[in-house]
């Protein structure tokens, strides 16, 4: 059985997996049973508390009544200014909506002395209860909404002359379906976890964790995270995630897409993140990420982030500064990031290269990024370099380069944008030349982004890819995305 | 062969026409109250009261009961769903103003650690949204989940993202919840 069938089992066998997280998921509701008995039994006490306030209204119109009446007789000598007296006392606190029940003390306050004491005190006791009652309710609603564990993604399908990710399929095709549980936890602590369901480039569905991380919030400026995340370079790779709703353009910049859609950076690494920002004074912020985590190999020509640990104690650092200026530069944010690595290759060495298994290269990347983020633009620059060196001494060090820059228009519902990515990758380099998808290339594309709600967008992208080394050839793509998130 | 008057036949066809708009009214009512959505039976006055405004200062959500509220939650650097709610509420001052009625205009950020009180007042002095009935309140994590379950705003944070919809609530003066809006420029109902 080669690769290909160890992965067909390996999703195969994660489909128990998903069943069991998404019958977790509908039995949670079914576990709060006894919350939904005390809700009815709250319920029932409300509409008790309700048929006695009609009660008590009945009772204080009926004073009404009577204090009509008796105010069509002549008034005794006294009772006026105690009348007055009652009626500027001051309204009892509580709800003062324009209910019978809460416009009935100002009406029974101006009943002769006798009834209005009676009236008085009724009403005092209909406020009392009408407060009870309203604070039951409120309890009752919020106690609603707290059963169960939120559960939300994104997903999308699309059309095209190509498949946005393995442009050999053309046609309609199914991107993912991306879940995230976010449970509610302490204070302090975080979690979230995100179950991505997408079609792999065989055509086949996969599923894959792809982020498991909990962390702790020391304060307002500092989180530790432990599991697998999205590694933090650059802008992109942290700003935008798997949902492609969250994005404007159709699909990310291709030598940032993510490993198992042919990237050729570790989009993940399961590992130790603390990240966090920090107020310089005045408008003035700093955001910071320090990372390290097992460092990735390649499998079947494709970067892996070995969830599972290192073999052989292989680490990726890195970390990443980024700085918003604020003030008449607002929305404007500029960084640096870099991270070192040691790249393990199990797959057969390509036959360029020594015949060396497994191969080690250790992948050192600085970048540098720019973006400006307001109400009408969302611009994005991002520059890596890689300077790689072979560890095992045949081929030496070598460098090679990536970036885009994408410009976007919110103009409404309509949002247009454009970009250019280009990778310049060393083909001596055993990193890139191992990787499927580490050819060098260039894209232009030219798309529009229409939100059709809040919650669904439909976006349309022409674009024409070159494909510089390897094999040479253009082509030009027409996709079209759907594009939700609930 | 047609023999009738034109009166007379035009009659049923007006008596058919005025039951198929009377049977048209009462299901564009009946469309109308299925759609109205619950309001939370809530009072300003059950909402957290410990909040601070832009600029740090101790706010008392209390302090602004018997006057008219207006009240949404936005997150500083959102540029998809806020920008449309505060353009909902700049139309609602407008109409408010044209009414010549004074209101509260209350905005609750969805993420207190990222939009801190210089986050919005910033978001504020680049915007033009410095009359000083609008206030910007950042508050308690607990509080701001507290006060979004009470008043039906659900949201949900990814990372850097709140995920979120448009939603504007107002309080009468007697504190009491009149209408809700639920979806961005679309309509206020009321209760």
């Amino acid at each position: 059985m080669g690769i290909k069938g160890n992965l067909r089992v390996a999703r195969a066998r994660s489909w128990p997996c998903v069943l069991l997280v998404v019958c977790l998921g509908q039995s949670l509701p079914a576990a709060a049973d006894p919350e939904s008995d005390q809700i009815a039994e709250l319920r029932k006490e409300l509409e008790q508390s309700m048929q006695m306030i009609r009660e008590l209204s009945q009772k204080v119109h009926d004073l009404e009544v009577r204090a009509a009446q008796q105010s069509a007789t002549p008034t005794a000598p006294g009772t006026a200014p105690a009348t007055s007296a009652t009626a500027r006392a001051p309204t009892p606190p509580g709800p003062a909506a324009p209910t019978p029940a809460a416009a009935a003390p100002a009406v029974a306050a101006a009943a002769p002395a006798p009834p209005a004491a009676a009236a008085t005190s009724e009403a005092s006791r209909l406020t009392q209860l009408e407060q009870t009652v309203a604070q039951m309710a409120t309890n009752a609603w919020q106690r609603a909404e707290d059963i169960g564990m939120p559960m939300h993604g994104f997903a999308d399908v699309g059309v095209g002359t190509h498949n946005p990710e393995f442009p050999d399929y053309r046609g309609v095709d199914v991107g993912e379906l991306d879940f995230f549980l976010t449970p509610r936890l302490g204070a302090r602590t975080r979690a979230l976890f995100e179950l991505n369901f997408e079609v792999g480039s065989d055509g086949t569905v996969g599923v894959d964790l792809e982020r498991a991380q909990i962390g702790y919030q020391f304060s307002d400026s500092a989180t530790i995270w432990l599991g697998r995340f999205h590694t933090p370079y650059g802008f992109y790779n942290t700003a935008f995630h798997h949902g492609q709703w969250i994005a404007i353009s159709l699909r990310r910049p291709r030598f940032i897409e993510f490993e198992d859609h042919g990237g050729i950076m570790p989009a993940h690494t399961t590992g130790l993140w603390l990240t966090g920002s920090e107020r310089l004074g005045g408008d003035m912020k700093v955001t910071y990420d320090a990372y390290v985590g097992n460092s990735q190999r390649i499998v079947n020509g494709i970067l892996d982030m070995n969830n599972a640990g290192v073999p052989r104690g292989s680490t990726i650092v890195g970390g990443n500064v980024g700085l918003l200026p604020g003030g008449a530069l607002d929305g404007l944010k500029v960084g640096v990031d870099a991270f070192q690595t040691r790249i393990e290759d199990e797959d057969p060495t390509p036959a360029a290269f020594p015949q060396v298994s497994p191969y080690f290269t250790r992948v050192r990347s600085y970048g540098a990024y720019a973006v400006y983020d307001t109400d009408r633009w969302e611009d994005i620059a991002e520059l890596h370099f890689f300077d790689n060196t072979d560890l095992t001494g045949h081929t030496g060090s070598h460098h090679s380069d990536a970036g885009f820059i994408q410009m976007g228009y919110r103009g409404g519902r309509y949002t247009p944008y454009a970009r250019y990515e280009r990778g310049s990758f060393q083909q001596s380099d055993p990193y890139f030349a191992a990787q499927i998808n580490g050819n060098s290339y260039d894209r232009e594309a030219l798309g529009v982004r229409f939100d059709i709600d809040l919650s669904s967008a439909l976006k349309m992208e022409f674009a024409k890819t070159t494909f510089a080394d390897r094999i040479i050839r253009t082509y030009g793509e027409a996709l079209v995305q759907y594009a939700i998130r609930f | 062969m047609w023999t009738g008057s034109v009166d007379a036949d035009r009659a049923p066809r007006r008596a058919a026409g005025r039951a198929l708009l009377a049977l048209l009214a009462a299901l564009a009512t009946v469309a109308a109250a299925a759609a109205q959505p619950d309001l939370p039976p809530v009072r300003l006055s059950d909402l957290p009261a410990s909040w601070r405004d832009d600029l740090g200062r101790t706010f008392d959500l209390r302090s602004v009961q018997g006057r008219a509220v207006v009240l949404t939650m936005a997150y500083a650097t959102c540029h998809r769903v806020c920008p449309v709610t505060i353009r909902n509420l700049e139309q609602l001052q407008q109409d408010f103003d044209r009414r010549g009625l004074r209101a509260e205009f209350i905005v609750v950020g969805y993420d207190p650690e990222a939009d801190d009180p210089a986050a919005w007042h910033q978001y504020r002095r680049t915007r033009h949204l410095t009359r000083d009935n609008w206030h910007f309140l950042v508050g308690t994590g607990a509080d701001v989940q507290r006060i979004a379950r009470q008043l039906g705003f659900e949201f949900w944070k990814m990372d850097e993202h709140v995920i979120h919809d448009s939603r504007i609530v107002r309080f009468d003066e007697h504190g009491a919840l009149i209408a809700t809006d639920t979806a961005a420029g679309q309509r206020f109902t009321e209760r």
